[in-house]
């Protein structure tokens, strides 16, 4: 029987580089290595996981107690929006996008995505956008009209300055959303290894190419509502001007077209994490594999088809609440086959329990609960009460903490060792487990009772008599919890870069090709092009006697992709035409910086498919 | 076994950004380049469905003038129609010149693809400057936001297109695009702009033509 | 049948009585000693403070229609919750790996079977959910028979009060602020609208909210059943004191008054008629030791967004989307500025010296009176029941 460190008999192959990559930080500038892009978009994730976080504490502080006055009217509507617009797009978005990343092109099998620098660009927009949006706390205030950014309470007359860094930020987060979605979508159909069929692509790769559909057909809708947000507010246009006849509901469909998709990007490769890390630590097949996958694909459909439910209250008729209310139902359905997939995996298999298993089954019964208060939701005539009450609060806190950030935190885990060479703490981790788990249920549960009475969201301050006194306190008792863990979290992983046990190649004995290579992988990622017989690559080479070890031909010279400063140059082109655009507010003749924008986007591009890669 | 991996599918084990292309190399049998602008348009057609879409939805919505059929002149946007189509002629030309690996004549063909685009933004901006010396600027009403932001950005597309053809056919005139390479670059920028064409398709004839049938 | 909402205990003691029900209580408590630190919160969130604004209380037609939704919903989802969760435990415990055993278990990829089964059931729970679903919709958005009597009311939402403008019914041509009266077992019509940004109108114990859109205008129809006074505040984001833009619904008995429990102090309500009569009539002439306070409500520009019916100089504000609340019976609201603060000679003094003091943004400007001037036209405006 092989065992995975036959591997390193195979010889190391040299591999080519048109310009070979420079060491230190201007490594990092120009890299196209989707690994190193792949830690980049981690680390910002986990950064500003912690600012969100930190927001979210400091609101919560101003909620412990009836009629307190720590923040108040903008500066706490301030907070919330940027709790919520960093935690979905600078902090779980990244997270996301720096899995995959880092793991699409190794699970897959292949020596980097489709294309290596226009990968570098999605970063640096990405980047610059999230700069860009929390720079208006230094040059005006934090946007306050909420995550939603509902119109007209968006727009010059009723909107805070923030507003604009805010749609400024968000159109280069699109940008970046779209291109990456282009970008992976062809990196997942067309790179597979040779025998990587769609149906042995593994579960979290497949969760991946869903998402990435989703990003580029969902983000369009929501930047052609910022783009007529930022001609209302920069060129005065009418889009959202009632008196002109506007339509505020206008706003609300083109947001939620893009939003409820996005919800689901923001919940499937936390899905699909959990659907690697159970078999592995289950020591079986990821039972159902193919009805995992097709469920979700099924979600990432129907999920273009239930925005309204956002919209019950909102007065779209009796019609189209129905219609809504039925699709989003429908919903369920495919979740619930994950949900007992999963189960089928743990029943009957061997477990054990190191941190990236206990944050994946703890996934299960958080997610369902949060799941199943969005089935409620789902019921309109019962969601005139729920919507906008602490009720939804709870309702997504337990899909988005309970679902998607304890699925990152058990990749977190599980992958580390991949990327670092270097294991984490398991005793630092069940710490941050256990802290993370009590803290989530002290703060959200109660959130349900708050809802059902009858307590509003994004309200800065509450009446003593209202009833919602012990909730709130408990609530705010909690982020402590999550808090803490979270630091812990960071400090194992700071820890572990120095002090951490050496992982090698395959720590977790998996299934999956990420793990037939170095810990960390090199740059060309394997030392051969792995061909693939079943959805369990390494399982097979482990457990077949007569699969011999592809060796690398003579002939295989691998050619990887040159380092190259234009795609930094390029995202520098965009942010100055957005920055130009903010400009325009302060002076009109500024627009000129836009203009400087395009021509270095022009120049940068035509030095981009000129230079030899 | 051996037979299984006979019949595996080939595989790129490198990258291939811009220019490197072979339709060989890849799974689905699609040059990955390729394969990237269907998914982009597939995103365009939601960028352009909701611009068209918030047009339809504010149409006859706005409380003052000037309306449609009072600025719109359909000669004149005919004329301009045209000459968009046309240079999808001239784009087909040059995407038939590439395969067949006249690198010279497609260059012509993609210069004239640019010239004729190039052409029907300056037709547009007459357009634009002559509804406003009307009347209807962006902020006067809702047709004129959703008029001048959706044909605006219809016209930044067609602008791009213009620019990434001439850059094109400059990368072949100093060589850097060769033969090889060069039959999918230009089939895909023929694709782009095969589609930026049919949006105005359906612009001209539900925006412009349907205005004047009722 | 009442669709109150069932405590935990009452479930338990009612699950208690069947056999079947004792069957699926001790796999609630498979399920529950699993997760015992959610049990801990779970029984914590159900603590017995009062909850005046109970969403699961309803006093009307469509509040009914929602809590026996989340009647319905909650033991749904309990069940499936504990269905999962007893599986869930019970795989963990069972099938942990033991010491020293290191065989691969069976390698068993799926059940087509299963498969099927867990579609199937889903499939069919969430059937059966959403056609009483989509019956529940259609009879939420029944209109009224304009012919049958009916109270129609416009309410406008403006940053941050509320405004009423009695249409139609007993009442027509009432124009009031921030509370709404409301007659008992009477078709009511809200028409829903904003002046500026969106809002959303809710009170909880009375039923479902609705958005006050700008530029738009939706009907809620409803019947409120059970007299009383019942809290509720906006419910859609709309700027700094969305939070403070309170309102109060008061559901008169249609004949005589009647006692009922607010806060838990006895209060009276009259009957719809007599409040009506009450708010028809113009405000009265100050007495003599309160003209000041009238004097100086016209000196310092209060006319221009206040009106008060019936006094002279006083009657002339156009009405705007910039015009403040009506002022004619101010003295009679329970509370003042959106119910942010109780109705009292000190608080309106509070109010009128510094508004932005007592709601971050207010649209009504500081620095109009001094303080002194401000408990004068307290004195005034209190009188005004
Ligand atoms: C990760 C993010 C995420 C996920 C996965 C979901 C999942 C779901 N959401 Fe949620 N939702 C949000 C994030 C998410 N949501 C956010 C952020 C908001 C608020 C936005 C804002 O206003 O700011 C929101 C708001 C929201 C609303 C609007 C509420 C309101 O404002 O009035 C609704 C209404 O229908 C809804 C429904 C659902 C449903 C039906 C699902 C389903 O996908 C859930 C399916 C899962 C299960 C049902 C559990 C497992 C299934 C079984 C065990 C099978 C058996 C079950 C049955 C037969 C019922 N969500
Ligand atoms: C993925 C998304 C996500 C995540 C992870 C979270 C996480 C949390 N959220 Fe968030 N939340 C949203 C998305 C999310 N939220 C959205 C979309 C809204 C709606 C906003 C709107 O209405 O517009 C919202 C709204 C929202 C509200 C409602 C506010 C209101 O309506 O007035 C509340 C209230 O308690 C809340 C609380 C929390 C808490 C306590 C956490 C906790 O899980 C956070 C845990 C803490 C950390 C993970 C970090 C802790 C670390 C530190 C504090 C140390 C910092 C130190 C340094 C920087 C050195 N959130
Ligand atoms: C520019 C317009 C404006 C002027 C001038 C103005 N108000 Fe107001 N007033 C308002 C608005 C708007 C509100 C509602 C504010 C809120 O609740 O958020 C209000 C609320 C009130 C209320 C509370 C009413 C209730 O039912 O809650 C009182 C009392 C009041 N004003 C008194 C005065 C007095 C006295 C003056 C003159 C000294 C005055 N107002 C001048 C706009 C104005
Ligand atoms: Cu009005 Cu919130
Ligand atoms: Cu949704």
């Amino acid at each position: 029987m092989a065992s995975v460190a036959d591997f390193a008999q195979a010889q190391a192959p040299v591999y080519h580089q048109e310009r070979p990559a420079k060491s230190g930080l201007v490594d990092w500038l120009t890299t196209v290595d989707h690994k190193k892009i792949g830690i980049l978009y981690g680390t910002a994730g986990v950064f500003w996981l912690l600012i969100g976080g930190l927001e979210a504490l400091l609101f919560r502080l101003q909620l412990a107690k009836p009629d307190q006055d720590l923040f108040i009217g903008t500066q706490y509507n301030g907070l919330v929006t940027m709790h919520a617009t960093t935690m979905v797009f600078l902090a779980v978005m990244p997270m996301i996008a720096g899995f995959s990343n880092y793991f699409v092109p190794l699970m897959i099998g292949a020596r980097d995505v489709a294309f290596p620098r226009l990968n570098a660009f999605s970063w640096y927009t990405f980047l610059f956008g999230s700069l860009v949006i929390n720079a208006s706390i230094v040059f005006a205030h934090f946007p306050a009209g909420g995550w939603t950014g509902y119109a007209p309470l968006s727009t010059r007359a009723y909107g805070n300055d923030g507003m604009d860094f805010w749609w400024a930020g968000l159109v280069l987060l699109a940008i970046s959303s779209m291109v990456a979605g282009v970008n992976f979508v062809v990196t997942i159909l067309n790179m597979r290894a040779p025998g990587m069929t769609l149906m042995r692509v593994p579960v979290l790769a497949w969760m991946m190419l869903v998402i990435q559909f989703l990003l580029a057909f969902s983000f369009p809708p929501i930047a052609v509502g910022l783009i007529f947000l930022a001609f209302d507010r920069t060129f005065g246009a009418v889009f959202y001007e009632t008196a002109m006849g506007g339509d505020p509901h206008l706003w609300q469909h083109l947001f939620w077209l893009f939003g409820h998709p996005e919800v689901y990007v923001l919940i499937l490769p936390s899905m699909g994490i959990v659907s690697e890390v159970l078999p592995v630590f289950a020591r079986r097949p990821l039972f159902g594999q193919h009805a995992v996958i097709f469920s979700g694909v099924f979600i990432g459909f129907v999920g273009f088809g239930v925005w309204g439910h956002h919209m019950f209250t909102a007065g779209m008729g009796p019609i189209a609440d129905a219609v809504f209310a039925a699709t989003t139902a429908v919903i369920a359905i495919p979740t619930g086959v994950k949900i007992f997939n999963w189960l089928g995996t743990l029943w009957g298999g061997k477990l054990t329990f190191p941190v990236a298993m206990l944050f994946a089954i703890s996934f299960i019964p958080m997610f369902t609960i949060g799941g199943l208060s969005g089935v409620m939701h789902a019921n309109a005539p019962l969601d005139l009460q729920q919507h906008d009450s602490y009720f939804v609060v709870a309702h997504f806190h337990y899909v988005l903490v309970g679902g998607a950030l304890q699925g990152l935190f058990s990749g977190i885990y599980f992958y580390f060792p991949k990327i670092t060479g270097k294991m984490l703490s398991e005793a630092l981790g069940k710490a941050h487990f256990w802290l993370f788990l009590i803290g989530m249920n002290m703060t959200f549960w109660p959130m349900h009772d708050l809802g059902n009475r009858g307590m509003p969201r994004r309200i800065y301050t509450y009446p003593a008599d209202a009833g919602w006194n012990f909730d709130n306190l408990l609530a705010t008792a909690g982020v402590f919890f999550m808090a803490a863990g979270t630091l812990i979290m960071v400090y194992n992983m700071l820890n572990s870069l120095k002090n951490g046990k050496e992982a090698g190649r395959d720590p977790w004995d998996a299934n999956t090709l990420e793990w037939m290579t170095t810990s960390p992988p090199p740059a060309h990622n394997f030392d051969f092009t792995p061909v693939v017989f079943s959805e369990r690559p390494l399982f097979d080479h482990k457990h077949t006697e007569d699969l011999a070890i592809p060796v690398p031909s003579e002939a295989e010279q691998i050619h990887m992709p040159s380092p190259s400063w234009k795609p930094l140059v390029v995202a520098t082109g965009a942010l100055l035409i957005i920055v130009g655009l903010l400009l325009f507010n302060v002076a009109p003749l500024l627009w000129l910086v836009s203009v400087a924008g395009a021509l270095t986007v022009v120049v940068g591009i035509y030095q981009w498919v000129s230079e030899p890669v | 076994m051996s037979a299984e991996l006979a019949t595996a599918p080939g595989h790129d084990a490198g990258h291939d950004d811009h220019g490197h292309v072979s339709a060989e190399n890849n799974f689905l049998g699609l040059p990955n380049i390729k394969l990237a602008m269907w998914a982009f348009l597939g995103s365009e057609c939601m960028f352009f469905g909701s611009l068209i879409g918030t047009y339809f939805f504010y149409h006859g919505k706005s409380l003052g003038g000037p309306l449609p059929t009072q600025v719109f002149s359909l000669t004149i946007t005919s004329i301009s129609t045209f000459l968009l189509l046309m240079s999808s002629m001239t784009m087909a030309l040059a995407v038939d010149a590439t395969r067949l690996r006249k690198l010279s004549q497609a260059r012509a063909y993609i210069l004239a693809t640019a010239v004729l685009g190039a052409t029907f933004v300056g037709f547009q901006i007459y357009e634009f400057s002559q509804f406003v010396s009307e009347g209807l600027k962006l902020q006067t009403s809702l047709f004129g936001s959703t008029f001048f932001v959706m044909t605006g950005f219809h016209g930044a597309h067609v602008t791009v297109g213009v620019i990434w053809l001439t850059m094109l056919s400059m990368l072949i005139s100093n060589g850097k695009l060769n033969k090889d390479k060069a039959s999918v670059t230009v089939e895909v920028a023929g694709l782009y702009w095969h589609f930026v064409d049919i949006v105005w398709i359906v612009i001209f004839t539900f925006v412009y033509l349907l205005e004047f049938i009722k | 049948m009442s669709y109150r909402l069932l405590t935990i205990r009452a479930l338990r003691d009612r699950l208690a009585r069947h056999p079947a029900g004792r069957v699926a209580l001790s796999l609630l408590h498979v399920a529950v000693t699993a997760a015992l630190p959610l049990l801990l919160l779970w029984l914590a969130g159900c603590s017995t403070e009062p909850a005046p604004r109970d969403t699961h209380s309803p006093v009307s037609d469509n509040g009914e229609i929602s809590s026996f939704f989340y009647s319905l919903l909650l033991y749904l989802d309990a069940a499936i919750l504990a269905i999962v969760v007893a599986v869930w435990a019970y795989a963990l415990v069972k099938f942990k790996k033991q010491d020293g055993d290191d065989t691969l278990p069976e390698q068993s990829h799926g059940n087509m079977k299963l498969e099927v089964i867990w579609t199937a059931i889903p499939t069919l729970i969430v059937v059966a959910i959403t056609v009483p679903m989509l019956v529940g919709v259609f009879k939420m958005s029944k209109r009224h028979d304009p012919n049958q009597p009916v109270v129609e009311v416009d309410v406008t939402g403006k940053q941050w009060w509320w405004e009423f403008d009695y249409k139609n019914g007993v009442g027509a041509g009432l124009h009031t602020a921030n509370e709404l009266h409301l007659p008992a077992d009477t078709a009511i019509t809200l028409h829903m609208t904003s002046a500026d940004v969106i809002h959303a109108w809710w009170v909880p114990r009375l039923g479902g909210k609705r958005d006050a859109n700008p530029g738009r205008t939706y009907p809620m129809s409803f019947t409120p059943k059970v007299p009383g006074i019942y809290d509720g505040q906006c419910a859609e984001l709309c700027g700094s004191s969305h939070a403070l833009m309170g309102t109060k619904l008061i559901v008169h008995p249609i004949a005589a008054e009647i006692e009922v429990e607010y806060k838990g102090q006895k209060v009276k309500i009259e009957s719809y008629d007599s409040w009506v009569k009450a708010q028809q009539q113009p405000a009265k002439a100050p007495v003599a030791e309160l003209e000041k306070g009238l004097k100086l409500f016209k000196e310092r520009t209060c006319p221009s967004c206040h009106l008060i019916n019936g006094l002279e100089g006083t009657d002339v504000a156009a009405r705007s989307a910039s015009s403040g609340p009506n002022l004619t019976h101010v003295g009679s609201r329970m509370g003042i500025a959106a119910n942010t603060l109780v109705n009292n000679p000190e608080n309106i003094a509070k109010w009128i010296s510094k508004p932005s003091a007592v709601k971050p943004g207010a649209k009504m400007p500081d620095g109009l009176v001094t303080p002194e001037d401000a408990k004068t036209i307290a004195a005034f405006l209190s009188s005004l029941k």
